[in-house]
C-alpha cells in the first residue's frame, strides 16, 4: 500500500515487533553471553550474564578437553557429505524422470513415492531399528540375522536409511517442470546422451534448488538427535554432534577438568551447537525461504 | 520436431515410413530410461519405507522383545493396552499439546506475518529473528531449558531469588511443565509458518487491498474478506504440516519433563520410545506407532475436508 501510515501506528507496530523479537532471541543471546563468563559471575548476574572480564575458558575446555568433540564434528561432516551427494543424485534423477519423461505408470510411481510423506517418522523408526539389528551376516549375525547386534551402534545404521528423500524428489520434479524443453532438445540434436544432458545441461540450472537441499540437509544433520539416539547411543565414537553435545550438557559424558556445577559451560556447549546453523542461515537466507516455501507455494 | 509430429496426425500413409518407427523408439526411450533409473530407487524405497510400515503393523499384533526368540501372536492385546492406564492419559496429553501448540502457533504466526507484511524499517531482520529458533536443535535447546528451570541455581529461580521471592520447583508441577513444553514448542515452531504466511501475503496483489480500502473497508474487514480467503491454501498447508509436527513432539518431553510428574506430560512419541528401547516391548511400541499414524491420517484428512467444505 502506498498510503503512509500514521506515526502512532508505525511506532506501536515497531514496539510489538521489537518486544516479540526480544522474547524470541532472549534465550539464545542469554546463552551466548553466559558462555563468556565464569560460574561466579553467572551467579552474580541473574537477569543477564555480565562480567567485567570476558573469558574464552569455557570454549577452550570444550574444544580441547572433551575428548571426542573433534570426532563428532568429523562424523557429522561425513554424514552431511553422504546425505547431500546421494539424496541429491536420487532427487535429480527422479526429478528428471517425473518432470521430463512421459511413460506409462509415471503418475502411479510418483504417488507411490509421495505416499510415505503421509506416514509419521515413528512408524518407520521402530521396525527400521529391528531391521538393522537383525541384518543378516552383519555385526556377528548369522544368515538368519540372529546372534549379534547387526548394524546397531555401527556406522551403517547412520548411513543406510534416508537416501531416497521424497521431499527433495518432489522439489526437483517441480523445478524440472519449470525448465523449458528447448535446452534438452537442442542438446539432443547435437548428439548428447541423457547422462550428458543431465550433467551438462540441467545440473547448472539446478544449482539454486540444490543449494536448498545442501543447506536443509546440513541443518537437519547437524541437529539430528532421535535416530542416532535410537541406533548408536552405546557407541560414542560414531555419534553425530547433536547427540554428543546434548550428552555433555546432560552431564553424562565426562569432560576433563570439569567438575561440579558449571552453568556457563553448559551454555557454551549450547552456543557451539547452535551457532553454525544460525550463521549458515544468515549467509544463505534466500535459500531457506525458498526451501520453506518449496511446498507451500509451488505445490 | 515438425517432421516428426505433423505427418502422423495428418496422413496415415506416412505412418508406415521410418518416421513412425523413430517415434515409437523415441517413446520407448522415455519408458526404458525411466525404469532403469526408477527400479533401483523403488527397490530401496520398498525395503526402507514400505516394508517397515507393513512390519510395524505386523509386529503390533505380537509380543516380542525385538532381540531374540520369535514374536508371539497376541491379536489385539497390544491395542487393548491403550485402554488401560496410563495410556489413555498419554493419548489425551498428546492431543492436548498438539491442539494447543497448533492453534496458538498458527494464530501467532498469522499476526506476526501481517505485521511483517507492512513496509516497516528492518523487516528482514525481524523475519530472520523469528525464524532462527527453528534452526536450533530441539534436543540441545530442551536440555538448555532444564538449566533455566532447575530448582536450585536455575536461571529463573536466580531471578526470583534476586527479587526476594521463594524458588519454584517447576518439575513437580504438571501445569508448569505443560506450560514450559508448550511455550518451548511454539518458540521453536512459529518461525516456519511466519515465513510461509508472509510469502502468501506478499503474493496478494496490493491493488485488491487498495480497491477495498477505496470502497471503505476497514482493517478488520479487509483481513476477513480479502486476506483470509486468499490465504486459505497456505493456511491448509500450515495446518496439515503443523498437525504432523505438533503430534510428534519428543525432545521437549523426553529431556525437560521426562513425561512427569506422574505421566501428566507424557506423550505418544516418548512412550513409544520407552516401550521399544527401554522396556523392550516392541509389540506395544509398534501398536502405539500404528495408532499415531491413524490419528495423523484422520486429522489431516479432517482439516483438508473441513477447509474444502467451507470453500464450497
Amino acid at each position: 500500500m502506498n498510503i503512509r501510515k500514521p506515526r502512532w501506528l508505525r511506532v506501536s507496530l515497531h514496539t510489538i515487533l521489537i518486544l516479540g523479537s526480544i522474547i524470541m532471541a532472549y534465550p539464545l543471546i542469554f546463552g551466548a553471553a553466559a558462555s563468556l563468563i565464569t560460574q561466579a559471575d553467572f551467579i552474580r548476574s541473574p537477569w543477564f550474564p555480565t562480567s567485567t572480564a570476558a573469558t574464552l575458558l569455557n570454549y577452550r575446555t570444550l574444544f580441547f578437553s572433551a575428548d571426542k568433540f573433534p570426532l563428532w564434528v568429523f562424523n557429522t561432516l561425513v554424514r552431511i557429505v553422504w546425505f547431500v551427494v546421494l539424496p541429491a543424485t536420487v532427487a535429480v534423477l527422479c526429478g528428471y524422470v517425473f518432470g521430463r519423461l512421459r511413460f506409462r505408470g509415471r503418475e502411479a510411481a510418483f504417488m507411490f513415492l509421495l505416499g510415505s510423506m503421509l506416514v509419521p517418522g515413528i512408524v518407520y523408526q521402530v521396525p527400521l531399528f529391528v531391521m538393522l539389528a537383525r541384518w543378516p551376516l552383519a555385526g556377528g549375525n548369522n544368515l538368519l540375522g540372529q546372534g549379534g547386534s547387526g548394524f546397531i551402534n555401527r556406522w551403517p545404521a547412520l548411513l543406510i536409511p534416508g537416501i531416497v528423500n521424497v521431499y527433495y524428489i518432489f522439489l526437483l520434479r517441480q523445478t524440472f517442470t519449470t525448465i523449458p524443453a528447448d535446452y534438452e532438445e537442442a542438446a539432443r540434436l547435437d548428439g548428447a546422451n541423457t547422462f550428458q544432458i543431465l550433467t551438462r545441461v540441467y545440473l547448472p540450472m539446478l544449482v539454486p534448488v540444490l543449494m536448498v537441499l545442501v543447506i536443509f540437509q546440513s541443518v537437519n544433520l547437524w541437529n539430528d538427535y532421535l535416530w542416532p539416539l535410537i541406533t548408536v547411543s552405546a557407541n560414542s565414537s560414531v555419534w553425530p554432534i547433536g547427540l554428543g553435545l546434548q550428552r555433555i550438557m546432560a552431564g553424562s559424558v565426562p569432560v576433563r577438568g570439569m567438575q561440579g556445577f558449571n552453568q556457563p559451560f553448559i551454555f557454551t556447549v549450547a552456543t557451539v551447537a547452535t551457532l553454525p546453523t544460525v550463521l549458515l542461515f544468515l549467509f544463505f537466507q534466500r535459500y531457506f525461504v525458498e526451501g520453506v516455501q518449496g511446498f507451500g507455494v509451488k505445490g | 520436431m515438425k517432421t516428426r509430429s505433423a505427418p502422423s496426425v495428418t496422413s496415415p500413409i506416412k505412418l508406415a515410413t521410418p518416421n513412425r518407427w523413430a517415434r515409437t523408439r523415441y517413446r520407448h526411450r522415455h519408458a526404458i530410461e525411466a525404469w532403469i533409473i526408477l527400479i533401483p530407487i523403488l527397490i530401496y524405497y520398498i525395503i526402507f519405507a514400505v516394508i517397515p510400515v507393513i512390519a510395524n503393523v505386523a509386529i503390533s499384533f505380537t509380543r516380542w522383545n525385538g532381540i531374540n526368540a520369535a514374536p508371539v501372536w497376541v491379536g489385539l492385546q497390544n491395542y487393548a493396552r491403550y485402554l488401560q492406564p496410563p495410556y489413555p492419559l498419554i493419548l489425551l496429553n498428546t492431543a492436548f499439546f498438539a491442539v494447543t501448540i497448533l492453534l496458538v502457533q498458527t494464530v501467532l504466526a498469522f499476526f506476526i506475518a501481517l505485521l511483517l507484511n507492512e513496509k516497516l524499517f528492518g523487516r528482514g531482520a525481524y523475519r530472520a529473528l523469528w525464524y532462527i529458533p527453528t534452526l536450533t536443535s530441539a534436543a540441545i535447546m530442551a536440555q538448555l531449558v532444564t538449566v533455566f528451570i532447575a530448582p536450585y541455581g536455575g536461571v529463573v529461580n536466580n531471578i526470583l531469588q534476586s527479587l526476594g521471592r521463594p524458588p519454584v520447583i517447576f518439575t513437580i508441577s504438571g501445569s508448569w511443565m505443560r506450560t514450559v513444553i508448550i511455550v518451548f514448542s511454539i518458540w521453536r515452531g512459529v518461525g516456519g509458518p511466519v515465513v510461509l504466511f508472509l510469502a502468501a501475503l506478499q503474493s496478494i496483489n496490493p491493488e485488491v487491498q487498495e480497491a477495498a480500502m477505496v470502497d471503505g473497508a476497514g482493517g478488520w474487514a479487509r483481513i476477513r474478506t480479502i486476506t483470509l480467503p486468499l490465504l486459505r491454501p497456505m493456511l491448509v498447508f500450515v495446518l496439515v504440516t503443523g498437525i504432523i509436527g505438533a503430534f510428534q513432539i519428543f525432545e521437549a518431553v523426553q529431556l525437560i519433563s521426562k513425561g512427569g510428574p506422574f505421566n501428566q506430560t507424557n506423550v505418544m512419541l516418548t512412550q513409544i520410545y520407552n516401550d521399544a528401547f527401554v522396556n523392550a516391548n516392541f509389540g506395544v511400541a509398534t501398536a502405539g506407532a500404528t495408532i499415531m499414524g491413524l490419528i495423523l491420517l484422520v486429522s489431516s484428512y479432517t482439516v483438508l475436508r473441513s477447509m474444502r467444505e467451507e470453500e464450497g
